[in-house]
């Protein structure tokens, strides 16, 4: 009798874990409230739900050398996580996952984001920041032959006939371009400028007839700028990339491309701009960047720089007042300001027609300084909430109506001992999600769906047990002696039952990722519990049952 | 008490003519479409590509997503609907399009959602789902899926190797290969999408295939101990699977249960994984009766056991022995 006190004081016991590890908790947590994100304190289940179940995205990164071989990747990655870490925490994600995986690749997980795109964007820019003075020595000219030579050597030009036919149209389109641009623009200098710039679009013509450069590159508004038609804007990138152009570049010049298109009527341009190739300043002495508002100037991103960064840029740009300054983000032209006056410990970054979002993000980016090697994407899953929820409810109602099922299969065949097998499989759902629970681990959509399967597979043993049980009766044994009998010769088939499928959900654990993992682990969880359920928890129950009954009553099995 | 085919004395082994020429037929219809239409199909996860789950307002005309797709240079993509009316998938696994995905899985996925957002309005067709898999990755994946698959049969081969004398063991492996055969037949012919999800169903059905038949070989095990003097192995083998007989059918039906409501209830990304798992269970059962005994005996009758052969004393000894644990201890010794 002692035994079987003990049997159900472990129990008992194992239950009040499980229900108390499963009891809804108050967490603080970073929660979504309109869009934005807070701490707050809320109270629920402590079961991890897996991307596909909540929403969100997960990313998988790579050192990007396309560009650029990169000597020691595992370094760089271990870098690169910390910058990519800070951002994520500055974003707002709950509970965000950032790992290396191997030492090739960064795991990025955002539970709850739901513009997938501009995430993936805080993630992956590499936010490299130069300030860059623009060139007014028109060293772009003097080696505009040279450029016609090479582009045409390497067999780059652009359609004759395009030219032909577009070429009045494109004049038409660069000097509207360039006044619509300085009558918006408040700055009296910008607009001196562009006239200067309309004046040489029309005054010089085509130097080499037919030279890539020369028919298609205008000279813009402001010194060191040249706006590029979109047609020929593939073109003459290719020409540019091209080694012998490398090698042809003005001596400390560097060029780079603006962010956004410009668009006049139907066209639209790129710009190109000639910069000073040593920067004044880059982006690691900035200290702080915020966003802000700026009545004339739209959104912009104030930085604050440190103090040798803060000196360093006011002796330079002490230098070049009157000059234009490009702010370079990632070897792209941000904006190219006029410096007025020396620019000390305190700049903003101008966005142009950027939305106050964008100007946050890249407070943000600057803030959490740059990424020490570009990075790409080798695979990314996002999910919506909505589907995530969506899902949850359906794999709650298959689980539903599985355990329905099996519980009108099971009480309606075995009767007495079906509602045995059925108090051990309400157990053995508890104590299947405690373990899911303690371990942390994460409920993924096939998780559910092997959650189900598991009690499908976890009434087997009392099957087994039953059937067993039956015959033993049937050669007259006692019922004491049946049930004894019944759970003895089972036990070897069901260890093996689920030593065979617990072996193939540890190589699934093994080679698997993510939603695959969280089926590996249920299944897991769901075996091991069964095994205790359905031997140890039936038997007890077949136990309580024996010291309860006197005689020969008959067991309804 | 209820009892279900209780006391049968069905003679299974006689009809294995039957039950292999099914078995061969399907595996022969398996090859043939196979050879028809080539290889099973792979999801994004193993040839990489992008995958989108659309959401329309109104239900769209199909035409016009395609030719909004070409447009956006996205060609011969699959647009399929997708549960409901309005839902849709689109996947784009063109060499071009995979290749492109190299310089960044995102790319294919942002010039889709833009397209459509161009063409639709952008309140009128929302992107639930997305899964971008650069072809590195696409490769990898296929291979640990590759490899999982082969460490997995590996083990439940030692496993049963370790469990039973080699005859049993070698009818043990032979049945549960005859499943996973059976299963990829039947992946091929009803063209399920083989993705991480459905190769987990494979493995979970290899574990439970082989779980299948160790039942019933415990029984002959058991069985054969009490054989009667001339009863055949034959005989043996359909006694212990009558008596196995309502276990076997109670069991498949509450796994069964498990896997029907996940079919049916689960939602569409499921469908696929309860679809194999649904076919698997009742392959396993039935090859754990019509497979796996004509086999052994196939086997009995090329290499015939002796009596004073040490399996059948490891049977007397395992069954002398009080515990099942002490059973299998005494077989691991006379195993190896």
């Amino acid at each position: 009798m002692a035994n079987l006190k003990y049997r159900i004081l472990l129990i008992v016991g194992l239950f009040a874990a499980s229900v108390w590890a499963l009891f809804p908790r108050t967490v603080v947590e970073r929660v979504k409230r309109d869009g934005v994100f807070v701490y707050d304190t809320v109270r629920r289940v402590p079961l991890k739900r897996g991307l596909d179940l909540q929403g969100g995205m997960h990313l998988t990164l790579e050192v990007d050398e396309s560009k650029q071989a990169v000597a020691n990747k595992s370094e760089a990655l271990d870098r690169a996580l910390k910058v990519v870490r800070q951002r994520i925490d500055e974003f707002g994600v709950s509970e965000p996952v950032v790992q290396k995986a191997g030492n090739e690749r960064l795991i990025v997980e955002l539970p709850g984001i739901d513009d997938a795109e501009r995430a993936q964007d805080v993630v992956q820019k590499s936010a490299f920041l130069e300030f860059q003075i623009t060139d007014k020595t028109q060293a772009f000219e003097k080696v505009m032959p040279r450029f016609d030579e090479i582009a045409k050597n390497a067999g780059l030009s652009t359609a004759s006939e395009a030219k032909a036919s577009g070429d009045t149209t494109k004049k038409v389109g660069v000097t509207s371009l360039l006044t619509q641009k300085s009558d918006s623009s408040k700055d009296s200098t910008g607009k001196a400028v562009a006239t200067t710039g309309a004046d040489s679009a029309t005054t010089t013509p085509a130097a080499v007839v037919g030279g890539l450069f020369s028919t298609n590159v205008q000279p813009g508004q402001i010194p060191g700028q040249y706006i590029v038609p979109e047609a020929s804007y593939a073109a003459i990138e290719r020409a540019l990339s091209l080694p012998a152009t490398q090698d042809a570049m003005p001596p400390g010049k560097v060029m780079r491309w603006g962010v956004d298109s410009l668009v006049s009527g139907t066209q639209r341009f790129f710009a190109l701009y000639v910069l000073d190739s040593r920067p004044i300043i880059t982006g690691e002495v900035l200290t702080d960047a915020r966003p802000s508002t700026d009545p004339v100037e739209g959104n912009v991103v104030q930085f604050t720089l440190n103090n040798e960064g803060a000196r360093r840029f006011k002796t330079e740009t002490g230098k070049h007042v009157k000059d234009n300054m490009a702010i370079v983000l990632d070897q792209r032209v941000v904006t190219a300001p006029v410096l007025n006056s020396a620019i000390g410990r305190n700049g903003q970054i101008t966005l142009g027609g950027g939305t106050l979002q964008a100007a946050q993000d890249l407070a943000l980016v600057l803030r959490a300084g740059a990424l020490p090697v570009p990075l790409k994407v080798a695979e990314v899953r996002s999910i919506g909430a909505s589907l995530g929820a969506d899902s949850i409810n359906k794999g709650a109602l298959a689980l539903a109506v599985a355990f329905l099922l099996i519980v009108v299969i099971m009480i309606g065949y075995y009767r007495f001992a079906g509602m045995l097998a059925v108090a051990a499989l309400l157990l053995y759902l508890v104590y299947t999600l405690a373990v899911l629970a303690g371990f942390h681990a994460v409920l993924t959509l096939p998780g559910l769906a092997g959650f189900v399967l598991s009690i499908g597979i976890a009434v087997d043993a009392n099957v087994l047990i039953f059937e067993r049980i039956r015959e033993e009766l049937d050669h007259g044994k006692s019922n004491r002696l049946a049930i004894d009998e019944g759970f003895r010769h089972a036990m070897s088939a069901i260890i093996d039952t689920s030593a065979t499928t617990i072996l193939s959900g540890m190589v699934l654990y093994q080679y698997g990722t993510g939603p695959v993992r969280g089926f590996a682990v249920t299944l897991i969880a769901g075996l091991v519990a069964s095994l205790f359920t359905s031997i140890f928890v039936s038997k007890t129950f077949f136990m309580i049952w024996l010291s309860r009954t006197r005689g020969n009553q008959t067991l309804s099995i | 008490m209820l009892r279900i085919f209780h006391n049968t004395k069905y003679e299974f082994v006689k009809h294995w003519r039957l039950a292999a020429g099914l078995t061969i037929a399907f595996i022969v219809l398996g090859l043939v479409t196979f050879g028809i239409t080539g290889g099973v199909k792979y999801s994004i996860d193993f040839t990489g590509g992008t995958l989108m789950q659309v959401q329309f307002k109104q239900a769209p005309d199909v035409a016009i997503v395609r030719s909004t797709l070409d447009k956006a240079g996205i060609t011969g993509s699959e647009i399929q609907q997708y549960g409901t009316a309005t839902e849709y998938t689109i996947r784009a696994r063109d060499e071009k399009q995979v290749e492109a995905q190299d310089a960044g899985a995102e790319g294919i996925s942002k010039l889709i959602s833009a397209a459509l957002e161009q063409q639709f309005g952008a309140g009128n067709v929302m992107v639930v789902r997305t899964e971008a898999v650069g072809p590195k990755v696409g490769s990898e994946l296929r291979a640990g899926a590759f490899t999982a698959m082969l460490i997995a049969s590996l083990f439940t081969l030692m496993y049963l190797a370790i469990r039973f004398d080699w005859r049993f063991g070698a009818a043990a492996v032979f049945s549960t290969a005859h499943d996973i055969l059976l299963t990829l037949a039947f992946i091929k012919m009803f063209n399920v999408e083989v993705s991480l999800t459905v190769v987990a169903a494979i493995l979970t059905l290899l574990g439970y295939s082989a779980n299948d038949t160790i039942i019933i070989f415990d029984r002959v095990r058991e069985d054969l101990k009490k054989r009667a003097k001339g009863e055949s192995l034959a005989h043996v083998l359909d006694r212990a699977i009558n008596e196995t007989l309502p276990r076997s059918v109670m069991t498949h039906a509450t796994v069964l249960a498990s896997t029907l409501a996940l079919l049916f209830l689960a939602g569409e990304i499921i469908r696929p994984f309860a679809l194999v798992m649904t076919f698997g269970v009742f392959v396993a059962t039935f090859s754990s009766i019509y497979v796996a005994g004509p086999f052994l005996i196939w086997i009995e009758s090329k290499y015939p056991r002796t009596t004073s052969d040490s399996t059948s004393r490891a049977v007397n000894a395992g069954t002398d022995a009080a515990a099942g644990k002490g059973a299998r201890k005494v077989e691991r010794v006379v195993a190896r």
